[in-house]
């Protein structure tokens, strides 16, 4: 297993999230595309780490990745649970009030 | 004690003279409305009276002056001092003040104003009785007097520039006091217009003056103005492109003079200002406004026409005599317009119906008289008419006043009611009229020994004996080293000889109105007994302001006589037919050798003639004297032709040889009944010129402006928002998708290498510095044999030599951290050497 497998695993992994944030309509699965995008990038930040290990930066990136994660999902959720509370659902397409 | 109280450069009495018509204004055009007409009268009446005490004693201050003092002296009053700047070709220290002063010239000016004017009040008082806006009509009469005495007591042109605007401004608001009728509001702003092509010229003048005598007060100017006519060199002259300094070839070259029409300064200024004179003294071709300006009340016809607003195109040409002396030409075009303009009123005056008109006519045709008599540089003989003019003119129209007003008991029509077709015979009811204006018709027709001979004999005679019409050419042209154009000997002879046929004409239609007015029988209804109508409510006091409620009546039942008006309007009458006749034994140049008016005002024109740098315009005082009386036939002459026919024709035959005279020539008689439709011929070409511009600049609006500016310019936007609006749908994936495009957009760019190459050349060698980029790297290929010279490396600029006429290729490749290669290539061409050295060299080698 070569750093190149890793990056490409990455890829794949960030594509699947992207393409699953684009077409999926349930903000669940939306939420949990980000965090496969999310989970790509800290993985090719170590990976970089691995082929460059003179410092720490890729590691320190990825732990802070993380943190972000976390609050971000916080947020997340509590807007999910908003709009459910609002909508009635958890579909994207319907939340469009700022639309009119 | 006066002296005491107001020392002569500090007589702020001019303030209380100039305030108080202003306070006038004031409280009746804020409270008018509430005070009531006997409160408006009494304050209109008192501060109008109160000026005129003032300005009496003020006159008197200066007479005392005078008399202890010889010589030049005045009264000067600083309000305030306003500006100073540098002006003049730098020369000095320019001031405008608002400051005011009184010499001979204005302090005559000032009583005529004053006095005349709070006659005109007193008659206004009771002629506009029955107004609905009384109120506003006295504000606007006060205001004009206001503005009038800063006309006259103005210091300096600027100040005088105000009060000549505020004339303008009262005189559109007067003329156009009962707004309701559109023709009256037309002529207010027929006014107003023709007064502002005037003003222009005004404008101009002043702007010369301070740029050429640096200076804008009286003072100043004079003191100034040696230099405008004096200095052979460049410096005081001025090239005149006559269509504008552009280059015309081919077959609008003939457009283009060769080299620009060359005049003095003076010159310059003098036209200027004579175009603001010929707006505001209605002479041709600006003189359109004044016969309209009839639509006034008539009060306001008085006032504007007789002492006031007109004259002082007059006033400014004696006020600044000593410039306009300076130039022959100025002077000339002066006589010219005035002479034409007395000749072609009068023949419009002759023919006219309307007792107004008439008037009016005659107004425009005396005017012409007074620039005759300053034009030939007999400045006191010219504004002695002013003088006498305002008594007599004031009286007649006042006089037609009365008509009107006793007319309108029966004819409620206002054109109807001025048709001197319907009056006749008013002698019987209306004495104190008739006489009135019997007076002041021989005043102006130039009877022997009343005020009108003696003023229009004087300026016919000056006109005879001055040499040439300026009489300085001489004396200018040596001053200046160079010919002052003059105009030819037989000059002052012809202007005398057209001014006795105006004079002529002048008896005539003056006594034709007289005759048609007051003698024969009553035209207008039929008379019953009076005693049959005592019973009947008063109602001959007509409200004049042409809101017809009374039904038109029929005229052929048995109506009240006319009547006479009340003492409000008669006692103008008498006082003002009093000065008619007795004003002009101020200055009665044929009898006696004394004349009071000439040496009052001689102090003010003195200078003028010493500036001129001759002794005088006149011929040596023996001469002179010698031809004072033959030459006074003439104006009897006139007098008694023009007196006799309008007899002959309208008391012995009862306007029968008119009748035929007239349908013998049904044209000639029409084209003058249109007078001579100058305003048809305005309206056909100045007036159809501006409506095809506006309609233009219209359209131009309209179409390309509103619509494909404005309303272009907004669908486009509109647009743009609709499509962006269609991106706006609140639905998270579309943006997100947007941003994905975005991404991917900015990854392609910053993935391409961009060659490019700053390029800068001296005498033929070129260099070429690359532009830097993220991970770069450089190929070249300067020779241009398509092959590069060395492999991708760090060499960022290159030098390439490159003959005259040749050219050549570079190429730069760059390649990026990706390994993506872009090229560009630059075409380095030398042009050939310029042509003119090459003719140069070819023409040394030819010789």
């Amino acid at each position: 297993m070569t750093p190149s497998h890793y990056l490409v695993l990455g890829a794949l992994l960030f594509v699947i999230g992207g393409v699953g944030f684009l077409v999926r309509r349930n903000v669940l699965v939306t939420l949990m595309s980000i965090e496969l995008m999310l989970n790509a990038v800290n993985l090719t930040l170590v990976t970089f780490n691995r082929m460059r290990p003179e410092g720490m930066g890729g590691q320190m990136f990825a732990f802070f990745l993380i943190a972000a994660e976390a609050a971000e999902v916080a947020v997340g959720l509590a807007i999910v649970l908003s709009m459910f509370r609002i909508r009635r659902t958890v579909r994207s397409d319907d939340a469009d009030l700022l639309r009119n | 004690m006066i002296e005491t109280l107001f020392p002569a450069n500090d007589f702020s009495l001019i303030g209380i003279i100039l305030a108080l018509p202003l306070l006038g204004a004031f409280v009746n055009g804020i409270w008018g409305r509430r005070l009531g007409k006997e409160a408006v009268k009494l304050m209109a009446l008192a501060a109008i009276g109160a000026s005129f005490v003032c300005a009496i004693i003020a006159f008197l201050a200066l007479d005392k002056m005078v008399s202890r003092e010889h010589g030049y002296q005045r009264l000067t009053w600083t309000a305030y001092e306003w500006m100073h700047t540098v002006g003049g070709r730098g020369a000095g220290n320019v001031a405008i003040d608002a400051k005011f002063s009184i010499d001979a010239l204005n302090a005559v000016m000032m009583l005529i104003v004053t006095g005349v004017g709070f006659l005109i009040h007193l008659y206004a008082s009771s002629y506009m009785g029955k107004d609905k806006a009384y109120w506003r009509f006295f504000t606007y009469l006060n205001l004009f007097i206001f503005s009038m005495l800063v006309l006259i007591l103005g210091d300096n042109l600027p100040v005088l520039f105000v009060g000549w605007e505020g004339v303008g401004l009262c005189s559109y608001l007067l003329i156009g006091f009962w707004y309701e009728g559109l023709p009256n509001a037309a002529a207010g702003k027929k006014a107003f217009i023709a007064n502002r092509i005037g003003d222009f010229g005004l404008i101009c003048g002043m702007f010369l003056l301070v740029h050429y005598t640096g200076a804008l007060d009286w003072t100043g100017i004079k003191n100034g103005a040696d230099i405008l006519a004096s200095n052979p060199s460049d410096y005081y002259q001025i090239h005149v492109w006559p269509i504008g300094g552009g280059t015309y070839t081919g077959a609008l070259a003939f457009l283009q003079p060769k080299s620009p029409i060359t005049i003095t300064a003076a010159t310059a200024i003098g036209l200027a200002l004579f175009l603001g004179c010929a707006g505001k003294s209605a002479q041709i071709p600006l003189y359109v406004w004044l016969p309209d300006a009839m639509a006034g009340p008539t009060p306001v016809s008085a006032l504007i026409h007789a002492a006031t607003m007109v004259t002082a195109g007059i006033y400014l040409v004696c006020r600044l005599s000593f410039v306009f002396v300076l130039s022959p030409f100025v002077m000339t075009t002066i006589v010219v317009t005035g002479a034409a303009t007395a000749i072609l009123a009068a023949t419009i005056a002759l023919v006219q119906n309307d007792i107004k008109k008439v008037l009016a006519y005659s107004t425009v045709s005396q005017l012409g008289f007074m620039f005759v008599g300053v034009g030939v540089g007999a400045f006191s003989a010219g504004f002695f008419h002013v003088f006498t003019h305002a008594f007599f003119k004031a009286c007649l129209f006042l006089g037609a006043g009365s008509v009107i007003h006793a007319m309108h008991g029966r004819i409620h029509d206002d054109v109807k009611s001025q048709d001197m077709r319907f009056m006749g015979g008013l002698k019987k009811y209306m004495p104190f009229t008739y006489w009135t204006f019997l007076t002041a018709t021989l005043a102006i027709a130039g009877a022997p020994l009343f005020s009108g001979f003696f003023s229009k004999d004087e300026i016919l005679f000056k006109a005879f004996v001055s040499k040439s019409v300026n009489p300085f050419a001489e004396q200018l042209s040596s001053k200046a080293g160079a010919t002052v154009w003059a105009p030819p000997a037989w000059f002052g002879q012809a202007v005398f000889v057209v001014m006795v046929i105006a004079a002529t004409m002048t008896a005539f239609y003056m006594f034709r109105c007289f005759f048609l007015t007051f003698h024969g029988n009553f035209r207008g209804w039929e008379v019953g007994r009076a005693s049959a109508f005592r019973s009947l409510p008063a109602d001959e006091e007509v409200d004049h302001d042409g809101d017809h409620h009374h039904e038109e009546e029929d005229l052929t039942v048995p109506g009240p006589p006319p009547h006479e008006s009340p003492w409000q309007m008669t006692v103008p009458l008498i006082v003002l037919a009093a000065f008619s006749f007795a004003a002009g034994f101020l200055n009665p140049a044929p009898l006696t050798h004394t004349l009071p008016m000439e040496h009052w005002l001689q102090p003010v024109f003195e200078g003028t003639f010493k500036i001129g740098g001759g002794a005088g315009p006149i011929l040596t005082r023996a001469d002179a004297q010698k031809l004072e009386w033959p030459l006074a036939f003439g104006g009897i002459a006139a007098f008694a032709i023009g007196t006799g026919i309008a007899y002959w024709m309208y008391m012995m035959k009862d306007g029968a040889p008119a009748r035929e005279l007239a349908a013998k020539a049904p044209k000639l008689h029409q084209l003058l009944l249109d007078k001579w439709r100058i305003d048809e011929l305005y309206e056909k070409t100045i007036l159809a010129a501006v409506d095809a511009l506006a309609d233009t600049m219209a359209q131009v609006d309209r179409y390309i402006i509103d619509g494909v500016l404005a309303r272009g310019s907004s669908l486009l936007v509109a647009a743009l928002g609709h499509i962006l609006r269609a991106f706006q749908n609140g639905v998270v994936h579309v943006y997100a998708l947007a941003m994905v495009v975005g991404l991917a957009a900015f990854a392609w760019h910053f993935t391409t290498p961009h060659p490019d190459a700053t390029m800068t050349e001296a005498s033929g060698d070129y260099t070429l510095e690359a532009g830097p980029g993220m991970g770069y790297s450089f190929r070249w290929d300067a020779d241009g044999d398509g092959k590069a010279d060395s492999d991708f490396g760090t060499q960022t600029t290159v030098k390439v030599h490159v003959d005259p006429g040749k050219s050549q290729a570079v190429t730069l490749e760059v390649k990026n951290a990706f390994g993506r290669v872009g090229a560009k290539r630059f075409n380095l061409a030398r042009p050939e050497k310029a042509k003119v050295l090459d003719v140069g060299t070819g023409m040394m080698g030819g010789q």
